[in-house]
């Protein structure tokens, strides 16, 4: 049982900065995905953690020990790696109890962890089969099964997945994240899928040129991203530029006007922004509702625009619409879907929620997004 | 049946059908005038010359002339010795380490490929006598190690170039230390180049007679020494021609078991990535 501090870890190459003052708390058992484009510093945050990339500055501590300058074999980690790196030469068996063969650990226990180890990833009997006689699924298990067999500590994925078809990559995740709570190890996860790190993380750390954007649960980010990066890295998302004309009333039934030039948004909710403040607008596609005449529905906001294409995509269509010199993407399932197709000319678009960020909001600075308080930042 | 539909007959001599004649001819022609100095050597070492003729001409191989084999042996044998614990950490320091001026010191260390065999001779000879007075089985070693290593030093960078660093930084996070994971782990991932190194240096050794005319001890005659001694006194006698031959074999036999042992193990690709 072990908890992950990592303090102001910073990496520079030179002058090239890979990651700046990291800081973050995993707990114990605790699944944390690090989320971020390539090049944003993820990977090397997770070399640091292993040992295999020394940190520039900063500390890392698991539990209370200081690992920041140890060797990555003093640290008990359990790393896996993009591609499965089994060792070529050796059975499947020999490669699980490799971590195990070279701490002295006798045969006779190294024979019975491997055999474990095979039944926990569902691969009975394949111990003496060399990892190329293996599919490329069934070598990434292996590599899963070798690095539990030492009973590490912490465990360290580098894009496992990222090797594997789309099927394959479906099924492992889950069993990845099965084997984790199986085994209630503490996880950290690098990715650049968004589906794989909100299908099974606790928390995802969103990273962007070496820093921490936001750290949140799924519905944190997505529903309350704190600066303009995560509003346009996760999801789809129609953003607007616009000021803040007015803040009426005060509390939870506060209403933000905002002009973004030519269209009038309004957001209810607590605010802290002031009139004349430049803001980021954002609207997801799927919160957008085509309204039809006689339609009963009230919403805060009601938008129209000419259509300009609808893009069938089976059990969803995503219907884009020029609003005011901007095009907009609305994401329409169900039966209306089937109405549009044949549809053009005029539309009516109405939705409820919008998402303020103030533009001068950055990455590592404190902003607080203009949205519902919550435990990761409260609101004014 | 019209005319248009019966199927025109091949012709004889197509375009297609003359290329591959003309690559087979080619093949032979290659392999004629690789094999052609070897079936001379062959035939002149079952001529007649003096008492014994024939395959008699072999019992002095064994009998006059197993001083000067067991020579050769022993000097290659410590040679590769020496170029093996030269080459396999300096091919991994200047792999795996950032070496200031990498390049250009990997290009300083092919050297001795590019010297003729007479100037490191004599350069060695020099050296030897001025500086250390080395008269033993060991100034040869040595020199040999000294012309030698490149061939052995270049297939070993080439595979742990090739070597992916995830391998080892895998046995690294999985508890074992830089010597074990060397040992389990990249030696034999290498294996094909430490094979191939082996391979090139023990064909170059066991058959240098140039360096060890400059630097061989007066009473150490070597098996490929020996020929030359013998051509250049006595013309090619049907004993030395059997020596001859009896090296080619052993060279070609060295090939043989060499990718026997290494090439089913290791020559099959075993990375996967």
């Amino acid at each position: 049982m072990t908890t992950v501090h990592l303090s102001n870890v910073t990496k520079h190459y030179g002058s090239t900065v890979a990651v700046q003052d990291f800081n973050l708390e995993v707990a114990d058992g605790e699944f944390v995905t690090l989320l971020g484009p390539s090049g944003c510093g993820k990977t090397t945050t997770l070399r640091m953690l292993a040992g295999l990339v020394e940190p520039t500055g900063g500390r890392i501590l698991f539990d209370d020990q200081e690992v920041t300058w140890l060797a990555p074999r003093a640290r008990n980690i359990g790393f896996v790696f993009q591609a499965p790196a089994l060792f070529p030469h050796m059975s499947v068996a020999d490669n699980i109890g490799f971590g195990l063969s070279v701490k002295g650990r006798d045969k006779a226990f190294i024979r019975q962890r491997v055999d474990e180890m095979l039944d926990l990833v569902d691969l009975e009997g394949y111990g003496k089969r060399l990892p190329a006689q293996l599919s490329g699924g069934q070598q990434q298990r292996v590599a899963l099964a070798r690095v539990l067999a030492t009973d590490p500590r912490v465990l360290l994925f580098d894009e496992p997945l990222s090797a594997l078809d789309k099927n394959l990559r479906d099924t492992l995740k889950y069993s990845i994240l099965e084997l984790q709570r199986k085994t209630r190890k503490t996880a950290i996860y690098v990715t650049h899928d968004q589906s794989e790190a909100f299908a099974i993380s606790d928390r995802i750390v969103v990273m962007n040129a070496g820093r921490i954007e936001q750290i949140g649960t799924q519905t944190d980010i997505y529903l309350k991203p704190r600066t303009p990066f995560v509003a346009e890295f996760i999801g789809a998302n129609n953003g607007l530029n616009g000021t803040v004309v007015a803040v009426d009333g005060s509390g939870d039934d506060a209403v933000v006007r905002v002009d973004t030039g030519g269209l009038l948004l309004r957001r209810r909710g607590r605010t802290r922004l002031t009139p004349g403040q430049a803001v980021l607008a954002y609207i997801r596609p799927e919160d957008l509702s085509v309204l039809e005449d006689g339609d009963g529905r009230v919403h805060l906001n009601t938008i129209e625009g000419t259509i300009d294409r609808l893009i069938f995509e089976g059990a969803s269509a995503q219907l884009r619409v020029e609003v005011a010199g901007v095009e907009m993407r609305a994401d329409i399932s169900g039966g209306q879907r089937l109405a549009l197709v044949q549809r053009e000319g005029r539309v009516r678009l109405g939705f409820d929620d919008v998402t303020l960020i103030p533009s001068e909001a950055e990455a590592g600075t404190a902003v607080v997004t203009d949205g519902v308080p919550d435990e990761a930042g409260p609101a004014a | 049946m019209s005319a248009a539909s019966t199927p025109r007959r091949r012709p004889l001599l197509s375009s297609r059908r003359l290329a591959t004649i003309a690559s087979h001819a080619y093949i032979w022609l290659c392999l004629i005038l690789f094999v052609l100095p070897f079936l001379a050597l062959l035939s002149q070492s079952l001529g007649q010359r003096g008492g014994a003729s024939g395959l008699g001409n072999y019992a002095a191989v064994f009998g006059s002339f197993g001083d000067n084999l067991f020579w050769s042996f022993k000097i290659t044998g410590l040679t590769l010795l020496i170029d093996l614990a030269a080459c396999l950490p300096a091919a991994y320091a200047l792999v795996r380490y950032p070496v200031p001026g990498k390049r250009l010191l990997f290009s300083l260390l092919q050297l001795p490929l590019y010297v003729p065999g007479a100037v490191i001779g004599l350069s060695l000879l020099l050296t030897y006598t001025f500086v250390y007075k080395i008269d033993s089985m060991w100034g040869l070693v040595l020199a040999m190690a000294v012309g030698s290593f490149p061939l052995m030093m270049t297939p070993i960078v080439v595979a742990m170039k090739d070597l992916p660093v995830m391998f080892e930084e895998a046995s690294e996070c999985l508890g074992a230390t830089k010597w074990q994971t060397y040992r389990r782990i990249v030696f034999p991932l290498i294996g094909p180049g430490v094979s191939a190194g082996l391979l090139l240096c023990f064909i170059i050794v066991f058959n240098e007679y140039l360096v060890t005319l400059f630097v061989h001890p007066p009473a150490l005659e070597t098996a490929p020494l020996k020929v030359f001694n013998l051509v250049r006194t006595n013309g090619l006698a049907p004993t030395t021609a059997a020596l001859a031959v009896t090296m080619q074999l052993i060279s070609f036999l060295a090939v043989i078991v060499f990718f026997r042992i290494f090439g089913t193990r290791h020559f099959k690709g075993t990375y996967i990535l």
